[in-house]
Protein backbone atom coordinates (compact mmCIF):
# COMPACT_ATOMS: atom_id res chain seq x y z
CA UNK A 1 0.00 0.00 0.00
CA UNK A 2 2.70 2.24 0.85
CA UNK A 3 4.35 2.04 -2.51
CA UNK A 4 1.17 2.50 -4.11
CA UNK A 5 1.16 5.68 -2.64
CA UNK A 6 4.19 6.90 -4.52
CA UNK A 7 3.12 5.24 -7.57
CA UNK A 8 0.54 6.81 -10.05
CA UNK A 9 -1.61 5.97 -12.08
CA UNK A 10 0.48 7.04 -14.95
CA UNK A 11 2.85 3.88 -14.25
CA UNK A 12 1.97 0.87 -16.60
CA UNK A 13 2.14 -1.57 -13.34
CA UNK A 14 -0.76 0.50 -11.29
CA UNK A 15 -2.67 1.64 -14.16
CA UNK A 16 -3.12 -2.54 -15.73
CA UNK A 17 -4.02 -3.08 -12.15
CA UNK A 18 -6.59 -1.21 -11.74
CA UNK A 19 -7.82 -2.30 -14.99
CA UNK A 20 -7.52 -5.47 -13.81
CA UNK A 21 -9.78 -5.14 -11.10
CA UNK A 22 -12.26 -2.58 -12.17
CA UNK A 23 -12.61 -3.73 -15.55
CA UNK A 24 -15.21 -6.38 -15.61
CA UNK A 25 -17.11 -4.61 -13.22
CA UNK A 26 -17.79 -1.05 -15.10
CA UNK A 27 -18.68 -3.48 -17.92
CA UNK A 28 -21.20 -5.34 -16.03
CA UNK A 29 -22.70 -1.84 -14.10
CA UNK A 30 -23.27 -0.35 -17.19
CA UNK A 31 -24.62 -3.53 -18.83
CA UNK A 32 -27.34 -4.02 -15.79
CA UNK A 33 -28.15 -0.41 -16.47
CA UNK A 34 -29.05 -0.13 -19.88
CA UNK A 35 -28.49 -4.52 -21.20
CA UNK A 36 -26.67 -3.02 -24.41
CA UNK A 37 -23.19 -4.81 -24.70
CA UNK A 38 -21.77 -2.68 -27.29
CA UNK A 39 -22.65 0.32 -24.46
CA UNK A 40 -20.88 -1.44 -21.86
CA UNK A 41 -17.78 -2.19 -24.16
CA UNK A 42 -17.80 1.54 -24.73
CA UNK A 43 -18.03 3.03 -21.54
CA UNK A 44 -14.79 0.48 -20.20
CA UNK A 45 -12.88 2.05 -23.38
CA UNK A 46 -14.17 5.58 -22.73
CA UNK A 47 -13.32 5.41 -18.61
CA UNK A 48 -9.95 3.70 -19.08
CA UNK A 49 -8.67 6.12 -21.62
CA UNK A 50 -10.03 9.06 -19.50
CA UNK A 51 -8.38 7.83 -16.92
CA UNK A 52 -4.76 7.55 -18.64
CA UNK A 53 -5.43 10.82 -19.83
CA UNK A 54 -5.89 12.43 -16.21
CA UNK A 55 -3.43 9.51 -14.99
CA UNK A 56 -1.41 12.85 -12.79
CA UNK A 57 -4.39 14.32 -11.37
CA UNK A 58 -6.27 11.09 -10.14
CA UNK A 59 -5.01 8.96 -7.21
CA UNK A 60 -4.71 5.46 -7.07
CA UNK A 61 -7.10 5.07 -4.64
CA UNK A 62 -9.82 7.58 -6.29
CA UNK A 63 -9.33 5.52 -9.73
CA UNK A 64 -12.48 3.43 -9.22
CA UNK A 65 -14.70 6.30 -8.17
CA UNK A 66 -13.24 8.40 -10.91
CA UNK A 67 -13.98 5.00 -13.48
CA UNK A 68 -17.34 4.15 -12.08
CA UNK A 69 -18.37 8.61 -12.74
CA UNK A 70 -16.88 8.53 -16.47
CA UNK A 71 -18.65 5.66 -17.39
CA UNK A 72 -21.88 7.18 -15.55
CA UNK A 73 -21.84 10.63 -16.85
CA UNK A 74 -21.16 8.94 -20.57
CA UNK A 75 -24.42 7.68 -20.61
CA UNK A 76 -26.03 10.30 -18.26
CA UNK A 77 -28.18 12.06 -21.29
CA UNK A 78 -28.77 8.84 -23.32
CA UNK A 79 -32.63 8.52 -23.90
CA UNK A 80 -33.56 6.18 -20.70
CA UNK A 81 -36.61 5.01 -21.93
CA UNK A 82 -35.13 2.11 -23.97
CA UNK A 83 -36.09 -1.19 -23.40
CA UNK A 84 -34.21 -3.06 -21.46
CA UNK A 85 -33.96 -6.84 -22.75
CA UNK A 86 -30.87 -8.35 -20.11
CA UNK A 87 -29.90 -11.74 -21.05
CA UNK A 88 -28.12 -14.14 -18.61
CA UNK A 89 -25.58 -16.55 -19.50
CA UNK A 90 -27.45 -19.80 -18.81
CA UNK A 91 -26.11 -22.14 -16.06
CA UNK A 92 -29.56 -23.87 -15.14
CA UNK A 93 -28.98 -26.37 -18.36
CA UNK A 94 -26.27 -27.94 -15.88
CA UNK A 95 -27.10 -31.95 -16.13
CA UNK A 96 -28.27 -32.97 -12.92
CA UNK A 97 -30.07 -35.84 -11.64
CA UNK A 98 -33.39 -33.79 -10.54
CA UNK A 99 -36.70 -34.81 -12.35
CA UNK A 100 -37.94 -33.13 -15.31
CA UNK A 101 -40.94 -31.68 -13.54
CA UNK A 102 -38.60 -29.41 -11.15
CA UNK A 103 -36.47 -28.12 -14.00
CA UNK A 104 -39.18 -27.11 -15.62
CA UNK A 105 -40.45 -25.32 -12.62
CA UNK A 106 -36.91 -23.95 -12.22
CA UNK A 107 -36.61 -23.00 -15.96
CA UNK A 108 -40.52 -21.30 -15.70
CA UNK A 109 -39.42 -19.22 -12.07
CA UNK A 110 -36.23 -18.55 -13.79
CA UNK A 111 -37.71 -16.99 -16.90
CA UNK A 112 -40.52 -14.88 -14.65
CA UNK A 113 -37.34 -13.60 -12.25
CA UNK A 114 -35.62 -12.38 -15.94
CA UNK A 115 -39.13 -10.59 -16.62
CA UNK A 116 -39.13 -9.03 -13.63
CA UNK A 117 -35.83 -8.05 -13.69
CA UNK A 118 -36.34 -6.34 -16.59
CA UNK A 119 -39.12 -4.34 -15.63
CA UNK A 120 -37.70 -2.87 -12.54
CA UNK A 121 -36.12 1.25 -12.47
CA UNK A 122 -33.15 1.22 -13.57
CA UNK A 123 -31.21 1.78 -10.13
CA UNK A 124 -32.86 -1.06 -8.50
CA UNK A 125 -32.39 -3.49 -10.91
CA UNK A 126 -28.30 -2.47 -10.93
CA UNK A 127 -28.57 -2.52 -7.43
CA UNK A 128 -29.37 -5.85 -6.78
CA UNK A 129 -27.29 -6.94 -9.47
CA UNK A 130 -24.43 -5.78 -8.61
CA UNK A 131 -24.84 -6.74 -5.53
CA UNK A 132 -26.21 -10.89 -6.57
CA UNK A 133 -23.62 -11.48 -9.35
CA UNK A 134 -20.71 -9.34 -8.64
CA UNK A 135 -20.88 -9.76 -4.81
CA UNK A 136 -20.60 -6.12 -4.45
CA UNK A 137 -21.08 -4.59 -0.82
CA UNK A 138 -23.37 -2.21 -0.37
CA UNK A 139 -20.94 0.43 0.75
CA UNK A 140 -19.29 -0.26 -2.51
CA UNK A 141 -22.84 -0.18 -4.55
CA UNK A 142 -22.98 3.38 -2.74
CA UNK A 143 -20.04 4.18 -3.72
CA UNK A 144 -20.23 3.69 -7.37
CA UNK A 145 -23.92 5.48 -7.19
CA UNK A 146 -22.35 8.22 -5.70
CA UNK A 147 -25.30 8.01 -3.21
CA UNK A 148 -25.43 6.59 0.57
CA UNK A 149 -25.53 3.16 1.98
CA UNK A 150 -28.83 3.65 3.39
CA UNK A 151 -30.04 5.00 -0.03
CA UNK A 152 -29.23 1.55 -1.40
CA UNK A 153 -30.38 -0.89 0.92
CA UNK A 154 -33.71 1.22 0.40
CA UNK A 155 -33.57 0.59 -3.16
CA UNK A 156 -32.58 -3.36 -2.70
CA UNK A 157 -35.20 -3.59 -0.41
CA UNK A 158 -37.96 -2.43 -3.05
CA UNK A 159 -36.06 -4.14 -5.60
CA UNK A 160 -36.61 -7.33 -3.45
CA UNK A 161 -40.41 -6.38 -2.81
CA UNK A 162 -41.63 -5.77 -6.55
CA UNK A 163 -39.45 -8.57 -7.83
CA UNK A 164 -41.35 -10.65 -5.63
CA UNK A 165 -45.15 -8.87 -6.57
CA UNK A 166 -44.17 -9.75 -10.08
CA UNK A 167 -43.94 -13.24 -9.72
CA UNK A 168 -46.53 -13.80 -7.12
CA UNK A 169 -48.85 -11.85 -9.27
CA UNK A 170 -49.43 -9.31 -6.46
CA UNK B 1 -39.59 -4.66 11.22
CA UNK B 2 -37.36 -2.32 9.97
CA UNK B 3 -38.62 -0.71 6.28
CA UNK B 4 -35.39 -2.26 4.84
CA UNK B 5 -35.61 -5.69 6.46
CA UNK B 6 -35.10 -7.11 2.86
CA UNK B 7 -32.32 -6.00 2.42
CA UNK B 8 -30.61 -6.79 5.77
CA UNK B 9 -32.09 -10.28 5.04
CA UNK B 10 -30.04 -10.55 2.25
CA UNK B 11 -26.94 -9.49 3.59
CA UNK B 12 -27.20 -11.65 6.48
CA UNK B 13 -27.69 -8.81 8.89
CA UNK B 14 -31.12 -9.82 10.71
CA UNK B 15 -31.45 -10.57 14.24
CA UNK B 16 -32.71 -14.30 14.92
CA UNK B 17 -36.15 -13.05 16.15
CA UNK B 18 -36.35 -11.04 13.06
CA UNK B 19 -35.40 -13.66 11.08
CA UNK B 20 -37.77 -15.94 12.56
CA UNK B 21 -40.45 -13.36 11.92
CA UNK B 22 -39.97 -13.03 8.94
CA UNK B 23 -39.67 -17.26 7.49
CA UNK B 24 -43.43 -16.93 8.97
CA UNK B 25 -44.74 -14.61 6.36
CA UNK B 26 -46.33 -16.26 3.02
CA UNK B 27 -44.32 -14.11 0.83
CA UNK B 28 -40.94 -15.74 2.45
CA UNK B 29 -41.19 -18.76 -0.08
CA UNK B 30 -40.95 -16.98 -3.12
CA UNK B 31 -38.19 -14.42 -1.62
CA UNK B 32 -35.86 -17.47 -0.52
CA UNK B 33 -36.72 -18.25 -4.11
CA UNK B 34 -35.30 -15.39 -6.03
CA UNK B 35 -32.54 -15.52 -3.89
CA UNK B 36 -31.43 -18.56 -4.82
CA UNK B 37 -32.59 -18.77 -8.58
CA UNK B 38 -30.81 -15.37 -8.61
CA UNK B 39 -27.51 -16.75 -7.23
CA UNK B 40 -27.37 -18.87 -10.41
CA UNK B 41 -27.73 -15.45 -12.93
CA UNK B 42 -24.68 -14.62 -14.60
CA UNK B 43 -23.28 -11.58 -16.49
CA UNK B 44 -22.56 -11.63 -20.24
CA UNK B 45 -19.27 -12.62 -21.29
CA UNK B 46 -16.39 -9.55 -21.18
CA UNK B 47 -13.70 -10.11 -23.40
CA UNK B 48 -10.75 -8.91 -20.98
CA UNK B 49 -8.03 -8.70 -23.63
CA UNK B 50 -9.54 -7.27 -26.37
CA UNK B 51 -10.95 -4.49 -24.54
CA UNK B 52 -7.09 -4.08 -23.18
CA UNK B 53 -5.86 -4.40 -26.24
CA UNK B 54 -8.11 -1.29 -27.65
CA UNK B 55 -7.24 1.07 -24.38
CA UNK B 56 -3.39 0.82 -24.90
CA UNK B 57 -4.01 1.60 -28.74
CA UNK B 58 -5.98 4.28 -28.37
CA UNK B 59 -3.64 5.04 -25.22
CA UNK B 60 -0.80 5.70 -27.35
CA UNK B 61 -2.52 7.39 -30.01
CA UNK B 62 -3.63 9.80 -27.46
CA UNK B 63 -0.08 10.17 -26.35
CA UNK B 64 1.59 11.00 -30.06
CA UNK B 65 -1.23 13.58 -30.51
CA UNK B 66 -0.05 15.18 -27.08
CA UNK B 67 3.20 16.20 -28.74
CA UNK B 68 1.72 17.49 -32.05
CA UNK B 69 -1.11 19.74 -30.13
CA UNK B 70 1.93 21.04 -27.17
CA UNK B 71 4.01 23.39 -29.64
CA UNK B 72 0.93 25.18 -31.07
CA UNK B 73 -0.97 25.18 -27.47
CA UNK B 74 2.46 27.17 -26.30
CA UNK B 75 2.48 29.18 -29.29
CA UNK B 76 -1.36 30.02 -28.21
CA UNK B 77 0.22 30.68 -24.97
CA UNK B 78 2.49 33.07 -26.31
CA UNK B 79 0.09 34.94 -28.64
CA UNK B 80 -2.39 35.20 -25.70
CA UNK B 81 0.36 37.09 -23.54
CA UNK B 82 1.38 38.82 -26.95
CA UNK B 83 -2.49 40.35 -27.87
CA UNK B 84 -2.59 41.18 -24.40
CA UNK B 85 0.50 43.03 -24.24
CA UNK B 86 -1.17 45.00 -27.64
CA UNK B 87 -4.05 45.67 -25.94
CA UNK B 88 -2.82 46.62 -22.90
CA UNK B 89 -0.18 49.16 -24.20
CA UNK B 90 -2.78 50.65 -27.02
CA UNK B 91 -5.37 51.59 -23.73
CA UNK B 92 -2.68 52.66 -21.87
CA UNK B 93 -1.45 54.73 -24.69
CA UNK B 94 -4.75 56.04 -25.22
CA UNK B 95 -5.65 57.42 -22.23
CA UNK B 96 -2.33 58.96 -21.74
CA UNK B 97 -3.20 61.31 -25.06
CA UNK B 98 -6.50 63.09 -25.61
CA UNK B 99 -6.68 64.10 -29.14
CA UNK B 100 -9.00 66.30 -31.42
CA UNK B 101 -8.80 66.93 -35.65
CA UNK B 102 -10.99 68.22 -37.50
CA UNK B 103 -11.75 67.94 -41.28
CA UNK B 104 -12.05 70.23 -44.32
CA UNK B 105 -14.65 73.06 -43.56
CA UNK B 106 -14.88 71.91 -39.51
CA UNK B 107 -14.11 73.76 -36.46
CA UNK B 108 -14.24 72.27 -33.25
CA UNK B 109 -14.03 74.05 -29.55
CA UNK B 110 -12.01 72.34 -27.02
CA UNK B 111 -11.83 73.17 -23.20
CA UNK B 112 -8.26 71.72 -21.70
CA UNK B 113 -8.21 70.35 -18.07
CA UNK B 114 -7.19 73.41 -16.70
CA UNK B 115 -10.18 75.38 -18.71
CA UNK B 116 -7.92 77.02 -21.21
CA UNK B 117 -9.85 77.20 -24.43
CA UNK B 118 -8.86 76.28 -27.68
CA UNK B 119 -10.90 76.81 -30.83
CA UNK B 120 -9.20 74.47 -33.71
CA UNK B 121 -9.78 75.36 -37.22
CA UNK B 122 -10.32 73.54 -40.46
CA UNK B 123 -7.78 70.92 -41.23
CA UNK B 124 -5.87 70.79 -37.71
CA UNK B 125 -4.91 68.28 -35.25
CA UNK B 126 -4.54 68.99 -31.43
CA UNK B 127 -3.16 66.26 -29.06
CA UNK B 128 -2.24 66.34 -25.18
CA UNK B 129 -1.54 64.14 -22.11
CA UNK B 130 -4.17 64.32 -19.77
CA UNK B 131 -2.19 62.45 -17.13
CA UNK B 132 0.66 64.48 -17.28
CA UNK B 133 -1.25 67.53 -17.40
CA UNK B 134 -0.34 68.83 -13.78
CA UNK B 135 3.19 69.13 -14.01
CA UNK B 136 3.10 69.83 -17.89
CA UNK B 137 0.96 72.21 -20.02
CA UNK B 138 1.90 71.08 -23.08
CA UNK B 139 0.03 70.23 -26.47
CA UNK B 140 1.02 69.53 -29.90
CA UNK B 141 -0.82 71.08 -32.59
CA UNK B 142 -1.19 70.22 -36.42
CA UNK B 143 -2.65 73.67 -38.51
CA UNK B 144 -4.16 76.33 -36.94
CA UNK B 145 -5.83 77.21 -33.78
CA UNK B 146 -6.75 80.10 -31.57
CA UNK B 147 -5.83 79.75 -27.67
CA UNK B 148 -7.17 81.55 -24.52
CA UNK B 149 -4.76 80.65 -22.05
CA UNK B 150 -5.73 80.42 -18.23
CA UNK B 151 -2.66 81.78 -16.28
CA UNK B 152 -0.55 79.09 -14.37
CA UNK B 153 2.40 77.36 -15.51
CA UNK B 154 4.03 77.85 -18.22
CA UNK B 155 1.84 76.96 -21.39
CA UNK B 156 3.78 75.02 -24.58
CA UNK B 157 2.16 74.83 -27.92
CA UNK B 158 5.01 72.68 -30.27
CA UNK B 159 4.30 72.38 -33.93
CA UNK B 160 6.98 71.10 -36.64
CA UNK B 161 7.57 74.21 -37.21
CA UNK B 162 8.16 75.84 -33.80
CA UNK B 163 7.87 75.87 -30.07
CA UNK B 164 5.45 78.52 -28.77
CA UNK B 165 5.52 79.59 -24.87
CA UNK B 166 3.26 81.40 -22.75
CA UNK B 167 2.25 82.14 -19.07
CA UNK B 168 -1.52 83.20 -19.89
CA UNK B 169 -2.61 85.12 -23.00
CA UNK B 170 -4.59 84.73 -25.98
CA UNK B 171 -2.78 83.84 -28.99
CA UNK B 172 -3.10 82.46 -33.02
CA UNK B 173 -0.95 79.95 -34.06
CA UNK B 174 -1.40 78.44 -37.55
CA UNK B 175 1.39 75.98 -38.63
CA UNK B 176 1.00 74.41 -42.23
CA UNK B 177 3.24 73.21 -44.68
CA UNK B 178 6.50 76.23 -44.96
CA UNK B 179 4.16 78.28 -43.35
CA UNK B 180 4.21 79.39 -39.84
CA UNK B 181 2.60 82.16 -37.99
CA UNK B 182 1.75 83.29 -34.60
CA UNK B 183 -0.53 86.33 -34.07
CA UNK B 184 -0.98 87.44 -29.86
CA UNK B 185 -3.38 89.14 -28.89
CA UNK B 186 -2.82 89.61 -25.37
CA UNK B 187 0.06 89.23 -23.05
CA UNK B 188 3.33 87.92 -23.91
CA UNK B 189 4.15 85.12 -26.19
CA UNK B 190 7.59 83.48 -26.67
CA UNK B 191 8.19 81.70 -30.19
CA UNK B 192 11.17 79.52 -31.02
CA UNK B 193 11.97 78.50 -34.18
CA UNK B 194 15.16 76.32 -35.00
CA UNK B 195 16.42 77.50 -31.16
CA UNK B 196 16.38 81.06 -32.13
CA UNK B 197 13.87 82.46 -29.22
CA UNK B 198 11.48 85.80 -30.14
CA UNK B 199 9.59 87.87 -28.09
CA UNK B 200 5.72 88.41 -29.14
CA UNK B 201 3.88 91.34 -27.46
CA UNK B 202 0.23 91.55 -27.89
CA UNK B 203 -0.82 93.12 -31.03
CA UNK B 204 2.21 91.76 -32.48
CA UNK B 205 2.53 89.21 -35.20
CA UNK B 206 4.84 86.64 -36.26
CA UNK B 207 5.37 85.02 -40.08
CA UNK B 208 7.45 82.61 -41.49
CA UNK B 209 7.19 81.60 -45.25
CA UNK B 210 9.61 79.60 -45.85
CA UNK B 211 12.47 79.86 -43.63
CA UNK B 212 11.86 83.61 -44.45
CA UNK B 213 10.33 85.53 -40.59
CA UNK B 214 8.64 88.91 -40.81
CA UNK B 215 7.00 90.59 -38.22
CA UNK B 216 3.72 92.48 -38.24
CA UNK B 217 1.02 94.50 -36.36
CA UNK B 218 -2.39 92.94 -35.06
CA UNK B 219 -4.71 94.25 -33.24
CA UNK B 220 -4.30 94.11 -29.67
CA UNK B 221 -7.16 92.61 -27.57
CA UNK B 222 -8.46 90.96 -30.70
CA UNK B 223 -9.30 87.94 -32.44
CA UNK B 224 -8.01 85.82 -35.27
CA UNK B 225 -10.68 87.08 -38.07
CA UNK B 226 -11.55 83.44 -38.75
CA UNK B 227 -13.18 82.90 -35.79
CA UNK B 228 -15.96 85.55 -37.30
CA UNK B 229 -16.00 83.62 -39.91
CA UNK B 230 -13.71 85.47 -42.24
CA UNK B 231 -9.96 84.64 -43.73
CA UNK B 232 -7.70 87.48 -43.72
CA UNK B 233 -4.71 87.96 -45.35
CA UNK B 234 -1.48 90.25 -45.37
CA UNK B 235 1.07 90.69 -47.82
CA UNK B 236 0.79 86.72 -48.23
CA UNK B 237 1.20 84.59 -51.35
CA UNK B 238 -1.52 83.52 -53.31
CA UNK B 239 -0.84 79.77 -53.01
CA UNK B 240 -1.57 79.98 -49.50
CA UNK B 241 -4.32 81.73 -49.72
CA UNK B 242 -6.22 79.10 -52.11
CA UNK B 243 -4.37 76.45 -49.60
CA UNK B 244 -7.46 78.06 -47.44
CA UNK B 245 -10.01 78.37 -49.08
CA UNK B 246 -9.15 74.78 -49.80
CA UNK B 247 -10.10 73.94 -46.05
CA UNK B 248 -12.33 76.63 -45.36
CA UNK B 249 -15.05 75.17 -48.13
CA UNK B 250 -13.76 71.67 -48.73
CA UNK B 251 -13.44 72.26 -52.40
CA UNK B 252 -10.67 71.31 -54.69
CA UNK B 253 -8.89 74.62 -55.87
CA UNK B 254 -7.00 74.54 -59.14
CA UNK B 255 -4.83 77.93 -60.66
CA UNK B 256 -4.36 78.62 -64.63
CA UNK B 257 -2.32 80.86 -66.38
CA UNK B 258 -1.52 82.72 -62.46
CA UNK B 259 1.15 83.88 -60.75
CA UNK B 260 0.55 82.05 -57.05
CA UNK B 261 3.20 83.60 -55.62
CA UNK B 262 2.03 86.98 -56.17
CA UNK B 263 1.13 88.77 -52.61
CA UNK B 264 -2.56 88.81 -51.97
CA UNK B 265 -3.79 91.41 -48.81
CA UNK B 266 -7.60 90.78 -48.08
CA UNK B 267 -10.04 88.41 -46.48
CA UNK B 268 -13.09 86.19 -47.94
CA UNK B 269 -15.91 84.77 -46.33
CA UNK B 270 -15.59 81.10 -45.01
CA UNK B 271 -18.98 81.04 -44.95
CA UNK B 272 -20.85 81.80 -48.77
CA UNK B 273 -18.49 80.06 -51.21
CA UNK B 274 -19.33 82.61 -54.11
CA UNK B 275 -18.44 85.48 -51.96
CA UNK B 276 -15.52 84.14 -51.17
CA UNK B 277 -14.39 83.49 -54.60
CA UNK B 278 -15.43 86.55 -55.64
CA UNK B 279 -12.87 88.39 -52.61
CA UNK B 280 -10.52 86.63 -54.18
CA UNK B 281 -10.87 86.74 -57.75
CA UNK B 282 -11.78 90.67 -58.14
CA UNK B 283 -8.49 92.30 -56.66
CA UNK B 284 -6.43 90.22 -58.60
CA UNK B 285 -8.58 90.94 -61.54
CA UNK B 286 -8.82 87.26 -62.28
CA UNK B 287 -11.68 84.80 -63.03
CA UNK B 288 -12.80 81.70 -61.61
CA UNK B 289 -14.86 78.55 -62.69
CA UNK B 290 -17.00 76.59 -59.62
CA UNK B 291 -18.05 73.27 -60.80
CA UNK B 292 -19.67 71.01 -58.27
CA UNK B 293 -16.87 70.72 -55.71
CA UNK B 294 -14.02 72.43 -58.22
CA UNK B 295 -12.96 75.74 -58.56
CA UNK B 296 -10.44 76.76 -61.32
CA UNK B 297 -9.14 80.37 -61.38
CA UNK B 298 -7.59 81.68 -64.32
CA UNK B 299 -6.40 84.55 -66.25
CA UNK B 300 -9.05 86.93 -68.00
CA UNK B 301 -7.40 87.22 -70.83
CA UNK B 302 -7.00 83.22 -71.03
CA UNK B 303 -9.38 81.43 -73.89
Amino acid sequence: MKADQQLNVCEEQVYKRVFNETSKTIFNYIYYKFGNEEKANDAVQEAFVKLWENCAKVAPEKAKSYLYTVANNLYLNVIKAEKVRLKYADTTLKTTNESPEFIMEENQFKEKLDNALNSLPENQRTTFLLNRIDGKKYAEIAEMEGVSVKAIEKRMHLALKSLREQIDGI
Amino acid sequence: MQDNYLAKWLNDELTDAELAEFKKSEAYETYQKIKATASQLESPEFDMDKAWESIDQTKTVKETKVFILSPFKRFLRVAAVVALLIAGSFFYLSTLNESFSTEYAENKFITLPDTSEVILNAESELAFSKNKWDTNRNVDLKGEAYFRVAKGKKFTVETAQGLVTVLGTQFNIESRENFFEVTCFEGLVSVTINGEETKLPAGNSLMTIAGNSTMSKAMVNGEPSWLSKESSFKSIPLHYVLDELQRQFNVEVNAKNIDTTQLFTGSFSNENLELALKSISLPLQIKFNLDGNKVLFYAEEAP
